[in-house]
């Protein structure tokens, strides 16, 4: 059974994506409020990403979840990059880097700019 | 069916162990040996649980019956009847546990009062009644129950995944039992001032401020989504001749596993319900009880219920996997034990069914979803359009809270949010992490005015 990671798309992230294929991908959710593009990983990936991040887990829903920040920005790059959902062996290429990154989340993540 | 009133303590009264009279204080401890207190450590350092938070508890009358650290008889009658051995029930050992080594330097025995210092001050007494030795892991294994001993709920065989189970098998090997007496009252530190509601203060509260005849409680170890308030909103429904007057929250305050919200956020993020009017103060009030979350499911579940009834409340919630932590418990452990029982846990009949009972009454409750089709927070036994569902989902929202997303007002109220990057701003971190419970554990949420030790 494949998994999936859901990317939640906010404004500034909607703003990168219009105009082009992705925007008939959006999937909306709770009334509309929740603008989110799913991204399908085969399991024998899900599974490199389960044994990369040691937090990571796969939640009822079948979403991959707990993964560090820098891991869910990556995966909007790339899509945004490519204009396609098809991102996940992008992605896992740049995992070295991504492991190292989530480790410095244990410490520090830095706070939105809100009141 | 008669209108519903607020049930006794358990027990018949509240235990009150806090002595307020500084001269009688100082008259109690005078001469006595002194020992530091220190929190429960993992192998690596690690704070799991400081025993600080359940004196707080037995002392301001939480645990009414339990007066203190069980002794050996009581702690075999816990573990085999989930009773006291007054008869009352009671699900946890409840254990003031030392080294060999501190035990050995203490040189204490049987009749002596041992005075527990806290951050340097004088804190609590114990009036030794029994020293015993105990395995903790044998203590951790029969606290949870096993597959072939428990089989109507337990799943898999409890280890060291298990926050709770963990907690107990690190507890030390000797234990001193005996009543524990607060002598010198902690001051607390901000926010956690403001939701201090000891018992005795919260019955008055319900009684003469709120005038709530009829009140249920919400467990709670996290800031609120829209689930959890639909959860609230829609449990009030019970009652008798009307919903519940009052939603009492009671957040469980204590040392967190990574990953969960700082207790802070909590408090103030289910404050925000009803400050921003999605729950009104008029019907909702925000309160915690110091205890190392257990994770026990069907077994937190009872002392939720001791605690609230204690509080005053007439009725208490729960939800499917009631305060669990992986797959140990049948996800619906909590509500069989509240519906029809569990045997091989000393439960032939529903807590609030058998003598010595709680009287509190149980609201078993599913699940609350989003429904495209309803267009509405549905509930799952209402709900036909399963497949369509949208659901509420903690990780989730960790997620999207992490990466710096606003979260859309259906799913978090913004208000509710706001406290959530408050606490962030504070502790650099959204989440729980090490460097939080080491901090929370030096810290802690109370402070000890000056005392000194009269010699004897
Ligand atoms: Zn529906």
């Amino acid at each position: 059974m494949p998994h999936y990671i859901s990317v939640i798309l906010d404004d500034e992230r909607y703003e990168k994506i219009k105009g082009t294929p992705l925007e008939e991908k959006i999937t909306y959710l709770f009334g509309g409020q929740l603008k989110s593009l799913i991204v399908e990983v085969p399991e024998e990936k899900s599974e490199k990403i389960l044994k990369a991040f040691d937090k990571a887990r796969i939640d009822s829903r079948g979403y991959i979840e707990d993964v560090p920040v820098a891991f869910r920005r990556a995966v909007f790059e790339e899509i945004a990059k490519a204009k396609s959902l098809d991102v996940i062996d992008k992605v896992l290429e740049r995992l070295d880097d991504l492991v190292e990154a989530g480790k410095k989340e244990d410490e520090y993540i830095p706070p939105p700019e809100i009141e | 069916m008669p209108l519903i009133k607020t049930p006794p303590p358990h027990g018949g009264k509240l235990v009150d162990r806090v002595v307020k009279k500084r001269e009688i204080a100082e008259k109690m401890i005078a001469g006595c040996p002194t020992f530091e207190l220190k929190p429960t450590t993992l192998p690596d350092g690690t704070p799991i649980r400081h025993v600080y938070r359940e004196i707080m508890s037995v002392c301001y009358g939480f645990f009414s019956p339990v007066e203190g650290s069980m002794v050996q008889n009581e702690l075999e009658r816990v573990l085999n009847e989930r009773r006291l051995l007054s008869e009352w029930i009671f699900p946890y050992p409840i254990l003031f546990d030392v080294s060999e080594e501190d035990y050995k330097a203490l040189n204490v025995k049987e009749g002596d009062r041992l005075l527990l210092m806290l951050k340097g001050q004088p804190f609590a007494t114990i009036d030794i009644e029994e020293i015993y030795k105990i395995d903790p892991v044998d203590v951790a294994t029969r606290t949870f129950g096993t597959p072939e001993k428990n089989p109507e709920v337990v799943r898999e065989p409890f280890n060291d995944k298990h926050p709770g189970y963990v907690i107990y098998k690190m507890h030390n090997p000797v234990i001193i039992a005996g009543k524990y007496t607060i002598v010198n009252e902690p001051k607390f530190k901000e926010p956690f001032d403001r939701f201090w509601f000891p018992p005795a203060k919260c019955r008055e509260v319900i009684k003469n401020e709120k005038k709530w005849r009829t009140v249920i409680a919400h467990q709670t170890r996290n800031v609120p989504h829209v689930g959890h308030e639909m959860l609230m909103k829609c449990a009030a429904y019970t009652g008798d001749i009307e919903p519940c007057n009052g939603i009492l929250v009671n957040a469980i305050i204590g040392a967190k596993r990574r990953g969960d919200y700082p207790d802070e956020a909590i408090l103030e993020g289910h404050e925000a319900v009803n400050k921003y009017g999605y729950i009104k103060p008029e019907r909702h009030m925000v309160t915690f009880t110091f205890w190392d979350m257990r994770y026990g499911n069907p077994i937190e579940s009872l002392l939720h219920g001791v605690i609230r009834q204690n509080m005053g409340c007439t009725h208490h919630m729960f939800g499917r996997d009631h305060a669990a932590v992986g797959e140990y418990y049948d996800i619906y452990a909590t509500q069989i034990l509240w519906s029809e029982g569990i045997p091989s846990f000393g439960f032939e009949a529903p807590p609030n069914e058998v003598d010595y009972g709680l009287k509190i009454i149980p609201q078993n409750m599913a699940e609350f979803w989003y429904c495209p089709v309803c267009q509405e927070i549905a509930y799952s036994e209402s709900c036909g359009h399963t497949d369509a569902k949208q659901k509420f989902s903690g990780s989730f929202l960790r997620g999207m809270v992490a990466e710096g997303v606003f979260p859309p007002r259906v799913v978090m109220r913004p208000e509710v949010y706001k406290q959530i990057v408050k606490w962030w701003k504070v502790y650099n971190y959204p989440f729980v992490n090490r460097r939080y419970l080491e901090m929370k554990n030096k810290e802690l949420e109370i402070d000890l005015p000056a005392m000194e030790v009269p010699k004897a």
